[in-house]
């Protein structure tokens, strides 16, 4: 329990005030010699201005996970799938205990808060025989209970109840807005952040339920009001069900009822669904805000996005160009301020894929950065995903891209990411631009911020960022990259394997810089990993299976990094499973291998390297010398030799 | 295997004499032969229908590797504040200090962070770092306004605010966030700040009663009877008011008082003033004016009187006296 103790004083003209009231013989009033004093206005401030001043202090720690998960070793989430498990499952808690509350709702009548939490008791259960009357509806409306709304709607409408017309109203605005379906309920935070964009897949098509209550509904309300035809408009726009939408609006227009704006907006926004070309889809366009402005409508931020999102479906580049750029500086005029939604549709507008390079990234980089956004569109989450992959694709530069990520890290603009499916499409552009253009140093800085707790790159990039070690001849990054490979899963892709031991075999470390001393014990733990990662994965998933090639790099690493024992353990594997494995490893690896067991003074390995070789094909003329040069070899041995290079070889 | 059948034998109920004697027979006849068979094989089932044989291979749980404590990542010139923002029971894998904590037998290092409930039970105060209140201080710094122009000292702002309200807020974890003690209010001020005539402050302080500290000078009052802090802090201030303007009425009672009801012994209205002016005005012409005793000497007699008689009062009386009748 915290306590906090005023102390405030009172003023002597206050307590003068109240005592004086009866005889000025005993006022206590001031001395009259004092300066005057001057005290400032309180600065005003709301219930949660100081704590967010406070959480302001606090910046993103990047070797911790994101709050949501526990900071433990133990249940840091390491993968993108184990990410969601654990924010989901968490979440799924609390629909258990929604649900628990539900269920034995005996149990939770009572009330002990205060205030009471309206949250925390049991919802109202509507059934058929349950007594209802407008107030109770009026009140499920203003909660957005739909279904119990819907519920509580038809039983009034059986007894005969009589509802108004304005509740009338209110339940079609939530039954269009909702297409009468439940939505995912609000608090379900990790839910919608993980959702995707599955709803958008499911929004392709027309969703709009004909003939269903919200038209029962609209065709009650008699006469029809504006604010009727409006929501009607709208749900149907929502919801794709295009003609019918655009043939209300027209029999709006020439019944004379006066619509508003944004009725217009969700009309304009469905345009590309109405007409094919984008001549005949400008045409209509422009057609409808002539309307607007003939019923003196004033046009806002939604009729400028939804004018730039009927422009982004044209296929004629040139057009939707021009028509664009017409629109924006009339809209300025205007007095709207565009938001981020504005900007995602210009770069969708201009920098196409296959169409000619454009930078107008650079002007709205110009023009925004520095500033800190609302979300005040819909579309305003897509900005970002976006702007950073015209940032790679499209005019790959770098600096534009932390340009981006500045702009991203400025104030609350974080807010507006989206969610995790546009978060990572974001870090992997990001991240994918900055390996190809930035010295492998800087990158691998920035790839410990990002890396693993705001973003874990899936297979494709980390084969980037191996390209980007191998191109910059960072060797002594890839024991690092292969531990982060291994925590992500990645050890069943078979090319990821073989990239990272050829980098680690081509760039035979140089001993005496001080970053590579370490290499070759470092990579020789790596292949020994690599190989019994391979034998488990073989077992168990066969995902994932040798090859000559891999075997013989591991082999080669094995042996520089003085583990010959392992070597030879390797080496047996793959004369065993000769007819198993596909391909041969490299003659280079087998030279090394000979080259140690010569150091090791091992002839028989030797001889066993030189026997692989002549089975397999294998030039062997090169062994056999390095054998015949570096041991003295006993009769058994030399009998052996001989037998397999002929005895010519050895007279020469 | 004999014990085991034993065993057996002595769960059967009581019923099944028979069968125990069979048993019993069996295990007593052939134990030698017994022992042979549970060399050579295994005990075999006798198996009527042939049950296929259900292998359950055991799914290996496949773990996630855990990843070792994120103080290894972390730089020698982080932001500490960023890492641990608020209060929270210690966490090895997040503070990146070899701390030690617990007892061990004698001579042995104390048990490191690691898994030490020490450690974890103890408040920490890794969230208040001097960076961290320096952090928090500058970004509430906005909401704060500056001192008051002309109140720079104490003796200042005590005598343009003589009077102090204390009130308490309660931040608890309950469903409720109201604490009956949030109603209580206390007011305090110096009575020296009051003006009053003698009558008016003996009879204030009677009404006060202990309220009022003579050491320190400080009249206070505390209510708390009714249920919500406003209505107390106006109750105080009634109190107040009422107190200050009750002690200048004089009720018509108040004249009765007698020499009896007195406090303190008062020179003016005592017999010991009439003596010592007799004696002064001895053999006086009619019409000369009054000698009257001198003032110290009041003094010094309320002083023998009120404070009792001991060496210093008696001596200064003595002084007086001689002084007033002249007695070098």
């Amino acid at each position: 329990m915290y306590l906090s103790r005023q102390l405030r004083l009172l003023p002597r003209a206050n307590i003068a005030r109240s005592l004086s009231s009866s005889g000025a013989h005993y006022t206590t009033a001031a001395p009259a010699e004092d300066a005057p004093i001057e005290i400032p206005n309180r600065i005003e401030r709301s219930p949660t201005d100081l704590l967010q001043a406070l959480a302001g202090t606090v910046a993103r720690d990047h070797t911790a996970p994101h709050y949501k998960y526990h900071d433990d070793p133990f249940l840091i989430p390491m993968s993108n799938a184990a990410k969601r498990t654990y924010a989901m499952s968490k979440e799924s808690g609390r629909k258990a205990a929604k649900w628990i509350k539900e269920e034995h709702r005996e149990l939770f009548m009572h009330q002990e808060a205060q205030p009471a939490i309206e949250k925390f008791a049991p919802s109202m259960v509507y059934t058929e025989d349950s007594v209802v009357d407008e107030s109770s509806l009026g009140q499920l409306i203003s909660q957005g209970e739909l279904k119990d709304a819907v519920l509580v709607y038809n039983l009034l409408e059986q007894k005969g109840n009589p509802i108004s017309p304005d509740l009338k109203q209110s339940l079609l605005e939530l039954v269009c807005f909702h297409n009468n379906q439940e939505p995912l309920p609000e608090e379900y935070i990790e839910e919608r952040w993980f959702l995707q964009n599955n709803r958008r897949r499911e929004r392709s098509g027309k969703t709009w339920k004909d003939g269903d209550l919200a038209e029962k509904l609209y065709s009650e309300i008699e006469p029809k009001t504006p604010q009727s035809y409006a929501s009607l408009i709208r749900g149907m726009a929502k919801y794709l069900q295009c003609e019918r939408a655009y043939a209300l609006l027209q029999e709006a227009g020439e019944k004379q009822v006066q619509l508003d704006t944004n009725t217009f907006n969700s009309v304009i926004e469905i345009v590309s669904f109405l007409k094919d070309t984008a001549e005949q889809r400008w045409q209509l366009c422009t057609e409808l805000l002539n309307e607007m402005s003939q019923q003196k409508l004033r046009p806002n931020l939604g009729t400028l996005n939804a004018v730039l999102q009927c422009i982004s479906t044209f296929g004629n580049l040139k057009l939707a160009r021009t028509a664009a750029l017409q629109a924006l500086p009339e809209f300025k005029q205007l007095g709207v301020s565009p938001s981020l939604g504005t900007y995602y549709y210009l770069l969708i507008i201009f920098c196409r894929e296959r169409g000619p390079v454009s930078h107008v990234i650079v002007d709205i980089l110009n023009d925004i950065s520095g500033k800190e956004f609302q979300i005040q569109h819909p579309k305003d989450t897509y900005f970002f995903a976006t702007a950073m992959d015209v940032c790679r694709n499209h005019l790959h530069d770098k600096s534009l891209a932390k340009k981006v990520d500045e702009l991203l890290h400025t104030g609350k603009n974080y807010d507006l990411i989206g969610d995790s499916f546009k978060e990572s499409i974001y870090y992997r552009n990001y991240l994918a631009l900055l390996c190809q253009t930035e010295l492998i140093d800087d990158f691998m800085m920035s790839y410990d911020r990002l890396v693993p707790n705001i973003y874990i790159p899936e297979p494709g990039i980390m084969e980037e960022i191996l390209r980007a070690i191998e191109i910059n001849g960072g060797v002594e990054y890839v024991p690092r990259i292969w531990s982060d490979m291994v925590v992500f899963d990645h050890t069943h892709r078979e090319s990821l394997l073989l990239y990272v031991l050829r980098i680690l075999v081509d760039n035979k470390p140089n001993p005496d810089s001080a970053a590579q001393a370490q290499l070759p014990e470092q990579a020789a733990k790596v292949a020994l990993d690599m190989y019994e990662r391979v034998e488990e994965a073989i077992k168990r998933l066969r995902k994932v299976s040798f090859t000559g090639q891999m075997l013989g790099d591991i082999l080669t690493l094995l042996v520089r990094g003085g583990s010959y024992e392992k070597a030879t353990e390797v080496f047996a594997h793959i004369d065993k499973n000769q007819h198993r494995i596909p391909g041969t490893p490299s003659l280079n690896a087998l030279l090394e291998f000979v080259d140690a067991s010569v150091q090791e003074k091992a002839p028989s390995q030797a001889l066993l390297a030189l026997q692989y070789a002549v089975e397999n094909n294998i030039d062997s003329r090169a062994l056999a010398k390095r054998i015949h040069e570096g041991f003295t070899l006993n009769e058994t041995h030399l009998s052996k030799l001989k037998s397999l290079v002929g005895e010519s070889f050895l007279d020469k | 295997m004999s014990s085991a059948l034993t065993r057996l034998w002595e769960r059967l109920p009581l019923k099944k004499q028979t069968a125990q004697s069979g048993i019993r027979v069996f295990s007593n006849q052939e134990p030698q032969q017994n022992q042979e068979v549970e060399d050579d094989e295994e005990f075999r089932v006798l198996s009527l229908r042939t049950v296929k044989q259900q292998f359950q291979r055991r799914q290996q749980v496949r773990r996630d590797p855990i990843t070792p404590p994120r103080t290894n990542r972390m730089a020698v010139d982080q932001d500490w504040t960023a890492v641990w923002p608020g209060p929270r029971s210690f966490h090895p894998a997040s503070v990146p200090l070899p701390l030690r904590q617990g007892f061990t037998e004698r001579g042995a290092a104390a048990p490191s962070k690691f898994a030490n409930a020490e450690l974890m039970k103890i408040p920490n105060f890794l969230h208040l770092t001097p960076p961290a209140i320096r952090q928090q201080c500058e970004a509430i710094k906005k909401f704060c306004t500056p001192w008051p122009k002309g109140l720079e000292t104490e003796a200042k702002w005590q005598r343009h605010f003589p009077l102090e309200v204390i009130t308490t807020d309660y931040c608890q974890s309950l469903p409720t966030i109201r604490n009956p003690e949030a109603r209580r209010v206390t007011i305090s001020l110096k009575l020296s700040d009051l003006k009053f005539d003698a009558h008016a402050r003996d009879k204030f302080l009677r009404l006060v009663g202990d309220r009022y500290d003579k050491d320190t000078d400080i009249v206070t009052f505390v209510t708390d009877r009714c249920p919500q802090k406003k209505q107390n802090y106006d109750y105080a201030l009634y109190l107040l008011t009422v107190c200050y303007h009750e002690s200048f009425v004089t009720e018509p009672w108040e004249a009765t008082k007698s020499e009896a009801d007195m406090e303190v012994y008062l020179f003016e209205r005592n017999q010991s003033k009439l003596s010592a002016e007799r004696i002064l005005n001895w053999n006086a012409k009619e019409g000369a004016p009054k000698v009257a005793p001198s003032k110290s000497f009041a003094v010094c007699v309320e002083q023998l009187i009120n404070e009792g008689e001991n060496e210093y009062n008696l001596g200064k009386y003595k002084e007086e006296v001689k002084k007033m009748l002249s007695i070098a």
